[in-house]
C-alpha cells in the first residue's frame, strides 16, 4: 500500500512539473522576443512611456480589486447565507456579468449614458438633463468593477455554502447583530476564497484591453496593443514588464495567503442551510442587490436589447438583424457551449493536482506553477495566443496539433489556469484533513478516499472553479481568433465581427444569446452542484 | 422540491416577459418621441436601395476546381464573406478562412513563417500588409494581375494590391449644421467657430494614418500645432469611428472626422438618420484615401494558381462593384463608375494616400504627437 501511494504522489509530482513547464511558455516567449528585438531598456526605464502606463495599470488594478472584493463578498453572503428575497434567481444572475466581454460592456454602458442615449430618453421626463459621461480612470474603474466582481463572488459563494453554520448560530444566539456575525464569523472563514477571487480581479484588470481602450485610459496593456506592430521592441518590453509586475504581485499575495486557509484546522461541516434573518434590513438588502445588478447586468442588456430593437425596425428590408443567418448563429452557439464546457472541465482537471499539492503538501513546485499561471492570466490574451503558436510550431508533431481543438483547449488552460487554480485551492481547503485520516485508518485506498470523500466535499468549490473558466472562455477573443481550428466560429468572434462592422443590431442579438447560453450553462453545471448544501 | 423548481421556472419566465415588455416600451418611446425611425416610410429618393441588386462575378481564369486555399482575413466576415462564397461557387475551389484583427493576423503569420497554413492575407489597413512586405513574407504578384490598380493603391514592390478604398470625410448632423458653414480644408477645423463641435477618435488607426500623412505633407510642427488647436478647441474625443457617427446622428456632437462608409452603412440600417458626409477638397489632407489590401504569402509552395485566381477574382469588376454596392467602399479600379451617393474619389494626381514604408517610422511619432497635444 505504501508503494502504491508513493507512485501516486510521484505521478502527481511529474504532472505538476509538466504543467509548470507549459505555464512557463508565455514568459519564455517574451524573454526570447526581448532578446531577439533588443528594446532599449535604458531608454525605456528612463522615460514616461513605461512608468506612466505601469502606474496607471497598478492604480486601476488596485482600485478595481478593492471595489470588486467588497461587492463580490457582500453579494455572496447575501445570496448564500441570508433570507434575501429571490435568492435562487440571484444565484443564477449574479455570476453572469462575467460573460459580458469588456468591449461589449463598455460600448453598451457608453451608449447608455451618452447624450440622446437610452438613459436620457428614459430619465428626461423626470427632469434629468445632464448625465455623467463614462471615460478615463473612473469610467474604466466602474466598468471593470461591474464586470469582474463575479471572480470574487463565485468562489466566496461556493465557500459560504459549504461552511458549517453552527458558529454563526452560536454568535446569533449570543445576540450578535447580522453585521457583527458577518464580520467576526463569516468573513474569517471565507477569507481565503475572497482573496483568491480578488487576485483574479487584479490580474484580469492588468490584462484588460477592451474597456481601457474604449474609455481611453492609458494602461500598460493598451500600450502593448498600440505598439505591437509598428514598435515591436517597445511592445514586447512592456509585455515583459507587465509579466514581471504580475509575478511580484502573485508571489507577494502567496506570502499574505500563508496564514489563511489551513485544511488541518478545517472543521467537518455539520449543519447547513440555517439562514441569517435580515429582519428589517431584508428589503434594504434586496434594493441594494437589485440596484447593483441593474448596472452590471440589466443596463448592458438593455443597451443590447435596444440595439436589437433598432435593427428590428428594418423588418422587410434585407439588412441588419433581419438578414442574420440564424443557422450560423445556432452553430456558433453550439460550438461556444461545447468548447467552453470542455475547456472548463479540462482546465479544472489539469490544475487540481497543482492546487492539491500547494495546499496539502505545501509543495514549492506546485506553488511556483500557480504563480506562473497567475502571470499568464495578467498578460493580454493576444500575447498568450502568440506564445502558444510560437511553442506549438516548435513541438514534435506540430503539423498534427497546430490549429487543432486540443491545442485550443490547451491554450485556454494556459490562459485561464490561474482561475481554476485559485478556486480549486479554496476547494482543497474545504476538504478537512481529518476526514482523510479517518478513512485511511479504516483502510480505504488512496484513490477511493479521494473520490468518495475529498472530491465530494470539494464539489461546490470545484464547480465554482469550472464556472469561472467557463464564463471566461465563452467571451475570450484573441486566443479564439488566432489559435482555433480555421473556420470555427464562436459567439465571441461573431459579436466582435458585428461590432467592428457597426452591425449593432446583430451584436445585440448575439450578445443576448451569449448571456442566455451562459446563464443556462452556469445553472446546469455550476449552481445545481451546490444543492447538497442548499437543500431544504 | 418540485414546487420550488416550478416556482423558480415560473419566476424566470415572468422575469423574461417583464424585460421584453420593458424593451418594447422603450422602443415605442423612441419611435414616437425621439423620432429616430419616423422617416423609414418616406425614404429619400436619392438614397440607394440598401439591399441593392445582387452582384454577380464571372470567373474566367484557369480551372482551379478542387484546389484548396487558406485565407487569413483581417476584413470582417460581414464585409467579405459573401464575396468569398461567390468565389467558391464560381470556381469550385475550397476556401478556408480565418477571420481576425489585421495586426494580430500579421503577427501570427510572422511567427508561423514558412510553416504558415495561410496562402492569402487580406488586410483591413495598408499598415499590416506592408509590415509583412517589409518582413519579406509576401510573393511578388504578376504584373498582369495588378496592372489595372493605380500605383498609389498597391505595394511598392508589387507584392500586394489594394482591394477597396476608404476616404476620410467630415460627417455632420444635417439638422444641426448648415452646409454653408462646412470648410473645404480639414485645417480650418481649428477655427473658433468649430469649438466643441468636431468629434475625433485619437486612438483610431485611420485617424492616426491621417495624422501621419499630415506630418509627411506639412511637417511635424504644423501637425502638432493643428492637433493642439483641435484639443484647445475642446473637440470631444471618441473611441472609434462608429461611436462618432452614432453620436453625430443622436445630435450629441455636430460633426466628426471619420471614414466615409460609416455614415453610408448607418443609413442602410436606419434610413433617414439625420447625418451626411461632407467632403473636403479633393487635394486636401482631409480627403486622404486609405486602402484595404491583399497579398500572397511566400510559404515555399510553388503552385499558387489558386491564390492568384483568388486575387484576380477579388480585383474583377464584379467584385469591385460589390464594394460599393454592399460595403459602401470605393473600388480601387478608378475607371469604374460609382453611384451618386458615393462621391467620386480624388483623381490619381490629387489623391493623398499613405504607404507603410513611410508609416513604419511614423506611427510611434504620430502617437507621441497626439499624446502631447492634450486631448482628453
Amino acid at each position: 500500500m505504501k508503494t502504491a501511494s508513493g507512485v501516486f504522489r510521484r505521478l502527481q509530482g511529474f504532472w505538476i512539473l509538466l504543467v509548470g513547464l507549459a505555464f512557463l511558455g508565455p514568459l519564455g516567449y517574451l524573454i526570447y522576443e526581448n532578446i531577439r528585438l533588443r528594446p532599449d531598456f535604458a531608454e525605456l526605464l528612463g522615460s514616461n512611456r513605461l512608468w506612466r502606463p505601469l502606474g496607471n495599470s497598478l492604480l486601476l488594478a488596485t482600485t478595481v480589486t478593492a471595489s470588486a472584493m467588497v461587492v463580490g463578498t457582500a453579494l455572496a453572503w447575501l445570496v448564500a447565507r441570508t433570507d434575501l428575497p429571490g435568492r435562487r434567481a440571484w444565484a443564477v444572475l449574479a455570476p453572469l456579468p462575467l460573460v459580458i466581454p469588456s468591449f461589449v460592456g463598455a460600448t453598451a454602458l457608453i451608449a447608455l449614458l451618452a447624450r440622446g442615449g437610452l438613459a436620457e430618453s428614459l430619465l428626461s421626463p423626470l427632469g434629468v438633463s445632464e448625465l455623467p459621461q463614462l471615460a478615463g480612470f473612473w469610467g474604466a474603474w466602474l466598468t471593470l468593477t461591474l464586470f469582474t466582481y463575479p471572480y470574487v463572488y463565485l468562489p466566496t459563494y461556493a465557500r459560504l455554502l459549504s461552511l458549517d453554520s453552527s458558529k454563526e448560530e452560536a454568535a446569533r444566539m449570543l445576540g450578535r447583530r447580522p453585521t457583527s456575525v458577518f464580520a467576526t464569523v463569516v468573513l474569517p472563514s471565507a477569507w481565503h476564497a475572497i482573496t483568491a477571487g480578488s487576485l483574479l480581479v487584479f490580474l484580469y484588470t492588468l490584462s484588460d484591453f477592451g474597456a481601457v481602450d474604449l474609455l481611453r485610459y492609458e494602461t500598460l496593456t493598451r500600450s502593448i496593443f498600440t505598439n505591437r506592430l509598428f514598435d515591436r521592441p517597445t511592445s514586447v518590453a512592456h509585455a515583459l514588464v507587465l509579466g514581471l509586475a504580475a509575478l511580484v504581485v502573485v508571489a507577494g499575495e502567496r506570502r499574505l495567503q500563508r496564514r489563511a486557509g489551513d485544511p488541518a484546522k478545517e472543521e467537518a461541516p455539520r449543519r447547513f442551510g440555517q439562514m441569517q434573518a435580515l429582519g428589517r434590513l431584508r428589503w434594504a438588502a434586496l434594493g441594494g442587490v437589485a440596484a447593483f445588478m441593474l448596472f452590471s447586468l440589466a443596463a448592458p442588456l438593455a443597451s443590447l436589447g435596444f440595439w436589437m430593437m433598432r435593427g428590428l425596425v428594418n423588418l422587410g428590408r434585407d439588412v441588419g438583424v433581419v438578414a442574420m443567418d440564424l443557422s450560423s448563429l445556432a452553430q456558433a452557439t453550439l460550438s461556444t457551449v461545447l468548447v467552453s464546457a470542455t475547456a472548463a472541465v479540462v482546465c479544472v482537471a489539469v490544475v487540481l493536482p497543482v492546487a492539491w499539492q500547494s495546499i496539502r503538501n505545501r509543495s514549492s513546485l506546485a506553488k511556483a506553477t500557480g504563480v506562473l499561471a497567475g502571470v499568464n492570466f495578467a498578460l493580454p490574451g493576444v500575447v498568450v495566443a502568440l506564445a502558444l503558436v510560437f511553442w506549438a510550431l516548435r513541438m514534435p508533431f506540430s503539423e498534427q496539433i497546430y490549429q487543432s481543438y486540443p491545442l485550443l483547449i490547451g491554450g485556454y488552460v494556459l490562459l485561464f489556469g490561474s482561475q481554476a487554480n485559485q478556486a480549486a485551492q479554496v476547494a482543497v481547503t474545504t476538504a478537512p484533513v481529518r476526514f482523510t485520516e479517518a478513512a485511511r485508518m479504516l483502510g480505504a485506498r488512496r484513490i477511493r478516499r479521494f473520490v468518495s470523500i475529498e472530491l465530494l466535499l470539494m464539489t461546490p468549490s470545484l464547480a465554482a472553479a469550472g464556472g469561472i473558466v467557463l464564463l471566461s472562455v465563452m467571451k475570450e477573443l484573441p486566443l479564439t481568433l488566432l489559435a482555433a481550428p480555421t473556420g470555427l466560429s464562436m459567439l465571441s468572434s461573431e459579436i466582435w465581427d458585428s461590432t467592428e462592422t457597426l452591425s449593432l443590431a446583430q451584436a445585440g442579438v448575439e450578445s443576448l444569446v451569449l448571456v442566455a447560453a451562459s446563464g443556462l450553462l452556469t445553472w446546469l453545471l455550476v449552481i445545481r452542484r451546490y444543492r447538497f448544501g442548499h437543500s431544504t | 422540491m418540485s414546487s420550488v423548481r416550478f416556482r423558480f421556472a415560473f419566476s424566470l419566465i415572468v422575469g423574461v416577459a417583464l424585460v421584453l415588455g420593458a424593451l418594447f416600451g422603450v422602443r415605442s418611446i423612441l419611435i414616437n418621441d425621439v423620432g429616430y425611425f419616423e422617416t423609414r416610410n418616406s425614404p429619400d429618393s436619392d438614397e440607394p436601395e440598401a439591399s441593392g441588386p445582387d452582384f454577380e462575378v464571372i470567373y474566367s481564369g484557369p480551372s482551379i476546381e478542387g484546389q484548396s486555399i487558406t485565407v487569413y482575413s483581417g476584413r470582417n466576415e460581414a464585409l467579405i464573406g459573401p464575396l468569398i462564397q461567390q468565389f467558391v461557387e464560381s470556381t469550385g475551389a475550397d476556401v478556408e478562412v480565418r477571420y481576425g484583427n489585421s495586426t494580430d493576423l500579421a503577427l501570427l503569420i510572422e511567427i508561423e513563417g514558412q510553416s504558415t497554413p495561410a496562402d492569402v492575407f487580406i488586410s483591413q489597413s495598408p499598415g499590416a500588409i506592408e509590415y509583412l512586405s517589409t518582413e519579406g513574407l509576401l510573393t511578388p504578384l504578376p504584373n498582369e494581375l495588378i496592372e489595372a490598380v493605380p500605383a498609389i493603391f498597391k505595394g511598392e514592390g508589387g507584392d500586394w494590391a489594394g482591394l477597396s478604398g476608404r476616404r476620410r470625410v467630415l460627417v455632420y448632423n444635417t439638422e444641426l449644421v448648415d452646409v454653408e458653414e462646412l470648410p473645404s480644408s480639414v485645417l480650418e477645423l481649428t477655427d473658433a467657430r468649430f469649438a466643441g463641435r468636431v468629434a475625433i477618435a485619437p486612438g483610431n488607426s485611420s485617424f492616426q494614418d491621417f495624422v501621419t500623412l499630415m506630418r509627411l505633407e506639412i511637417g511635424d510642427d504644423p501637425t502638432l500645432a493643428w492637433l493642439e488647436g483641435m484639443a484647445a478647441n475642446n473637440s470631444p474625443t471618441y473611441a472609434k469611428n462608429s461611436a462618432i457617427v452614432d453620436a453625430v446622428v443622436r445630435g450629441e456632437v455636430d460633426m466628426g472626422l471619420v471614414n466615409h462608409y460609416y455614415m453610408l452603412r448607418y443609413r442602410d440600417e436606419s434610413p433617414g438618420a439625420p447625418g451626411d458626409n461632407h467632403l473636403f477638397a479633393d487635394d486636401d489632407l482631409g480627403s486622404a484615401v486609405l486602402v484595404t489590401g491583399v497579398g500572397i504569402l511566400d510559404d515555399g509552395d510553388l503552385n499558387d494558381a489558386a491564390p492568384k485566381a483568388f486575387i484576380e477574382f477579388m480585383l474583377s469588376e464584379g467584385a469591385q462593384e460589390y464594394y460599393f454596392k454592399k460595403t459602401r467602399e470605393y473600388p480601387v479600379k478608378l475607371h469604374l463608375a460609382v453611384p451618386a451617393f458615393l462621391h467620386p474619389l480624388p483623381s490619381e494626381e490629387d489623391a493623398q494616400t499613405l504607404h507603410f514604408t513611410e508609416l513604419a517610422d511614423g506611427l510611434a511619432g504620430t502617437q507621441d504627437l497626439i499624446d502631447r497635444s492634450g486631448f482628453r
